[in-house]
C-alpha cells in the first residue's frame, strides 16, 4: 500500500551538514564550518529499526554526503538491511569516491541552472564544470546517474538547455523543483521565489521535456492540486482505516513518508525544516519507546495536519510542490512544542 | 476550426514555455486549459492544433467538463478495451495561438 504521494517509503538521511560549498539557497544551511556528524553505529541501529517500520529507501544528502567520514559504513549497513540507497551530491568530490559511489543504487548530482546561475548560487567559479564532469564520469562507468535540479524563478528559462546538456552527458533522470523558501534561501530576494503562474510554467516545461527527452525520466515536484486531490487515497494509510488497525499499531512508514533524519539526530516528517512541533523522536529514542510514544500522541496531531492539508487541495485549481506546501502549512500551526526529549 | 502549422511549435515546446516572453496570463490560461477534472495528464505534445494532451483515467471521462474547456479543437476517447477494461485514454487538442506566435510575433521574432 502506498504511503503518501511518494512511490517508495523513504528515509532522507542527513548525516552531516559539513559541505565544501555554502550555497546561497541551501535549505539546511550546510557549510564548511558545520563539523558535527552522526555516529555511524547509532545510525546503523536506527536504520535497522526503520527497516522494521517499513521503510525501503535511504536517500543520503547533507551537507555533502561524500564528506561524511562514515559514509561507507552507513551505506554498507543500509544495503545489508535491504534498503535501496540513493545519494544527492554536489559532484565536486566524485572523482575521489568511486568505491563508495559504486555501492549506492543511484546518484543525483545537484544543479541550479546553467553555468552562470549555478556558479553564482554555489559561490564557486568551477562548480558547474565539476558537477558536469561528475555526471559524465558516473555515466561513463555505467552508474545510474541523474540530476537534482532546483531552480530560482529567474533560472526557469535555462531549464531546457540544462536538461539537454545533462542528458548529453549521460544523466538518465531529472528531478526538477523550485527553490524552497527555507534555510539560507530565506535571505534571497523575493524575485527568487515563484508566483502561481511560475509554478504552472515549471510544470508545463517539465511535461514538454518529458516528451522531448524520451529516454530520460523527468520528474517535477510541482503538480496540479487537482491531480493530488484525485490521488488523495494515497494518504489512506495515515488518514483512513489501515487494515482496521488503530494508528498506534501501524508501522511508522504508514504514517510518515518521507521521514527525515537530521544531522542532530532528530526524526522529522516530510522535510528538513518542518515545524519542530511535529518532531517524531531522536535517533537514540528509536531503540526505546520513542516511536511507540509518537504513534500514541504525536502522530495524531500530524494526522490532523495532513488531513487539513489534503482537504485544502479541493477546488484550488493551481499548482504546488506538495512537500513544500505541507511544510509551509505546518508553520502556520502554533509554536513549536517538541516531543523530542532534551 | 483553426489549425496551426507544426513547424514553429515543434521547434522546442519546452523553450517556448520556459521563456518569460510567454506572459503569466498565457501560462495560467494554458495551465487552466490542460487541467481537466478527473483526468491525469500523461503527455503533452505539439500538434497541428497547438498542443495535444493525452490524459488517462480509470473512470469513464466526464465529457461535459471536457467540452466546457476553452480552446478545445478536438477530443478523442480511446477505451483500452480488452487490454484494460477500466482504463481510458483521452486525447484533447487545444488551440494555443500564443505558442504559434499569433499576437506575439514581434516577441518571438517571427
Amino acid at each position: 500500500m502506498r504511503s503518501g504521494f511518494l512511490p517508495d517509503r523513504i528515509v532522507h538521511l542527513h548525516p552531516t551538514r559539513l559541505c565544501n560549498l555554502a550555497c546561497r539557497h541551501c535549505y539546511s544551511e550546510s557549510s564548511p564550518q558545520r563539523a558535527a556528524a552522526l555516529d555511524p553505529v547509532v545510525v546503523g541501529d536506527a536504520l535497522a529499526r526503520l527497516r522494521d517500520e517499513g521503510y525501503a529507501v535511504v536517500s543520503l544528502s547533507g551537507g555533502e554526503p561524500l564528506l561524511y567520514r562514515s559514509l561507507r559504513a552507513v551505506v554498507e549497513r543500509a544495503k545489508e538491511l535491504g534498503f535501496r540507497v540513493t545519494m544527492v551530491s554536489n559532484g565536486l568530490l566524485a572523482e575521489r569516491a568511486d568505491s563508495v559511489l559504486s555501492l549506492v543504487d543511484a546518484v543525483a548530482i545537484s544543479f541550479d541552472g546553467l553555468a552562470g546561475s549555478h556558479n553564482e548560487i554555489r559561490g564557486r567559479a568551477d562548480a558547474f564544470e565539476r558537477a558536469c564532469a561528475a555526471v559524465r564520469r558516473l555515466a561513463a562507468v555505467g552508474r545510474p546517474v541523474g540530476a537534482a535540479i532546483s531552480l530560482t524563478r529567474a533560472a526557469i528559462p535555462e531549464l531546457p538547455d540544462l536538461a539537454d546538456h545533462l542528458t548529453g552527458l549521460g544523466a538518465r533522470a531529472l528531478q526538477i523543483r523550485p527553490v524552497a523558501r527555507a534555510g539560507r534561501a530565506r535571505e534571497l530576494g523575493e524575485a527568487t521565489f515563484y508566483r502561481p503562474a511560475d509554478l504552472a510554467r515549471l510544470y508545463l516545461v517539465s511535461l514538454a521535456l518529458e516528451q522531448e527527452l524520451p529516454n530520460v525520466r523527468v520528474h517535477c515536484d510541482v503538480v496540479p492540486t487537482e491531480t493530488l486531490w484525485q490521488h488523495r487515497e494515497a494518504y489512506a494509510s495515515l488518514l483512513g482505516a489501515c487494515d482496521g488497525l488503530p494508528i498506534h499499531e501501524r508501522r511508522l512508514s504508514d504514517l510518515v513518508n518521507p521521514l527525515v533524519v537530521t544531522d542532530t539526530g532528530v526524526l522529522k516528517p516530510i522535510s528538513y525544516d518542518f515545524n519542530r512541533r511535529f518532531d517524531i523522536a531522536s535517533l537514540e529514542e528509536l531503540s526505546s519507546d520513542g516511536v511507540r510514544r509518537y504513534k500514541k500522541h504525536g502522530a495524531l496531531e500530524f494526522q490532523t495536519l495532513v488531513g487539513r492539508t489534503v482537504a485544502s487541495l479541493q477546488n484550488r485549481g493551481d499548482f504546488i510542490d506538495w512537500f513544500d506546501y505541507c511544510t509551509r502549512y505546518s508553520e502556520a500551526v502554533g509554536a513549536p512544542v517538541s516531543l523530542v526529549r532534551a | 476550426m483553426h489549425t496551426t502549422t507544426a513547424s514553429p511549435v515543434t521547434t522546442r515546446l519546452s523553450q517556448r514555455l520556459a521563456n518569460f516572453k510567454l506572459g503569466d496570463a498565457v501560462i495560467a490560461s494554458l495551465a487552466e486549459r490542460v487541467a481537466i477534472d478527473g483526468l491525469a495528464i500523461g503527455r503533452i505534445n505539439p500538434c497541428i492544433y497547438g498542443i495535444c494532451v493525452d490524459y488517462f483515467s480509470d473512470r469513464l471521462p466526464r465529457l461535459d467538463t471536457l467540452t466546457a474547456k476553452r480552446g478545445v479543437s478536438k477530443w478523442e476517447v480511446f477505451p483500452y478495451g480488452i487490454i484494460d477494461w477500466d482504463r481510458f485514454h483521452v486525447r484533447v487538442a487545444f488551440n494555443v495561438d500564443e505558442l504559434e506566435g499569433r499576437g506575439l510575433a514581434r516577441e518571438f521574432g517571427h
